[in-house]
């Protein structure tokens, strides 16, 4: 894909533009829009976890996770079928409309982190040193949701109520992550198959680096590479299998 | 040497007699035991060289797969058997204006369709001003798209096309649109291409700009190859052929 670098950018750019420009308030809309929700899930929740210690902030951490994972992979889910003309006019390698797609997940979620800190600070008075993690897990987190998109557009071409069985999906996961309720409350017997769950591993390492001033635990380092390599040969093994038709099925 | 070769492709496309493009539908017909598709070869056995800085002619009746092969030569869509060897840059002209977006200014959108086309952001640069100048477009390089007419649409994407200097052309009929001012221009861009020493594979129903662009021409229909050689002897034929039926 490195000959296409340049179209990569150029997608990605004229993605983050129709994004922001065609609201009035632009990017503001999209920070607000988590903020609302966190303080939304922080009324509710607090009576029944209030106590837990700095329970606001690992919402606000939970939420800003999550939203990259969900923002990720619904959008590149769209990012084959949205450009039709791209697919059945010109070649280009189409994983690039699926990467493109999740750079643009990947630059608003920075964004989103960018203005997390100083909430951060505010609220725990000091910003740990283990915060300069957070590009890495960022990364490795990236890699997953770029993976699973790459399976997710590719099964979409063919099968087109995806879309509504991964919006199931996704609200099954979010309740199934650590995001409105801590960790304690899972049931011990089914604490081995909960931790599997990659989202809950992420949301783990954000709260460590970027709240507790932790070092993550070497397996949930261990399982969130695993699930990002794996995420990234499935897809792109499934993508480039599934592509050979996809002129055809738009 | 040779820019293209096509060796013995075969293309297979599915018509299902009832579409299924949910997972819902697919389960139900799982169950059901439909399965029942239709298959049809929309090309058989293709094969044929292009020489560098040839221009050949593809022609047929619609449905002869004219678009299918150009599409293949374009590796949009993949054959299923056969091979195809192409050298040298390609740019593809299936359609005018890929990737341009309504809500970008002109100036974006020719970064956009340039990069599609496999250009560097320097390599744009360079031509910029040659595109706009030769589209006749220059006031209007920061006004959004979707306030450009058709005409001044059509002006920037064949423009910027034009000036993605590849070493072969394939021309999918793209260049029929517009008004006389604007098909002459066209004309002259193939045939200073063509004295370039491009590759250029023409698809077309316009058969006197196949006779006056391309040497040597294929027929094709239903799928094979009928009458391959001369442009002239080749039209003849094309014509007999829609006598017939």
């Amino acid at each position: 894909m490195w000959p296409y670098r340049e179209l990569i950018r150029t997608l990605t750019l004229a993605d983050l533009k129709n994004r922001y420009q065609n609201t009035s308030l632009g990017f503001l809309w999209s920070l607000l829009s988590p903020l609302l929700l966190a303080g939304v899930l922080y009324f509710v929740f607090r009576h029944l976890f209030g106590s837990e210690q700095n329970f606001a902030i690992n919402l606000l951490v939970g939420i800003m996770a999550w939203r990259f994972f969900v923002n990720g992979t619904t959008s590149s889910l769209y990012s084959i079928v949205g450009k039709p003309s791209l697919v059945t006019k010109v070649y280009i390698p189409r994983q690039i409309l699926v990467l493109s797609t999740a750079l643009t997940s990947l630059i608003s979620s920075l964004l989103e982190f960018v203005v997390l800190l100083p909430i951060l600070f505010v609220l725990l008075g000091h910003l740990p040193v283990t915060v300069l993690l957070f590009p890495l897990i960022h990364l490795i987190y990236f890699w997953f949701i770029f993976g699973a998109g790459l399976l997710l557009s590719a099964f979409y071409v063919y099968f087109r109520d995806l879309n509504q069985i991964w919006d199931v999906l996704a609200n099954i996961l979010f309740f199934c992550s650590p995001i409105v309720y801590p960790l304690s409350v899972v049931p011990a017997n089914l604490m081995p198959y909960y931790l599997l769950n990659p989202v809950t591993q992420f949301i783990g390492m954000y709260r460590d680096v970027m709240v507790a001033g932790d070092l993550p635990s070497l397996y949930s380092v261990v399982v969130v590479i695993g699930f990002a390599i794996a995420a990234y040969l499935v897809g792109s093994f499934a993508f480039s299998k599934l592509q050979r038709r996809f002129a055809e099925e738009m | 040497m040779s820019a293209i070769i096509v060796d013995n492709i075969s293309k297979k496309f599915r018509i299902p007699h009832e579409k299924k493009n949910t997972l819902f539908q697919n389960i139900v017909g799982l169950v059901k035991r439909q399965f029942d598709y239709e298959e049809f070869w929309a090309l058989k056995d293709v094969s044929f060289e292009v020489k560098k800085g040839e221009a050949l002619g593809i022609i047929g009746r619609n449905g002869s797969g004219k678009s299918t092969l150009l599409k293949i030569l374009a590796k949009v869509l993949y054959s299923d058997s056969g091979s195809v060897a192409l050298n040298g840059k390609v740019a593809s002209f299936l359609e005018l204006g890929v990737g341009f977006q309504n809500e970008l200014t002109a100036r974006e959108n020719v970064y956009i369709y340039s990069s599609i086309l496999g250009l560097s952001r320097r390599q744009v640069d360079r031509i910029y001003d040659d595109i706009f100048d030769f589209a006749e477009l220059k006031k209007f390089e920061t006004m959004k798209l979707k306030n450009f007419s058709s005409g001044m649409y059509l002006r920037l994407a064949f423009s910027t096309a034009v000036h993605a200097t590849p070493d072969t052309l394939l021309i999918d009929e793209v260049f029929a649109v517009g008004d006389e001012a604007f098909q002459k221009k066209c004309r002259d861009k193939m045939n200073q291409f063509k004295a370039d020493g491009k590759t250029i594979v023409f698809v077309s129903h316009d058969l006197n700009t196949v006779k006056e662009l391309c040497q040597r021409s294929i027929l094709l229909n239903e799928g094979r190859i009928v009458t391959m050689g001369d442009t002239e002897k080749v039209i003849n034929n094309y014509l007999a052929l829609l006598q017939r039926k």
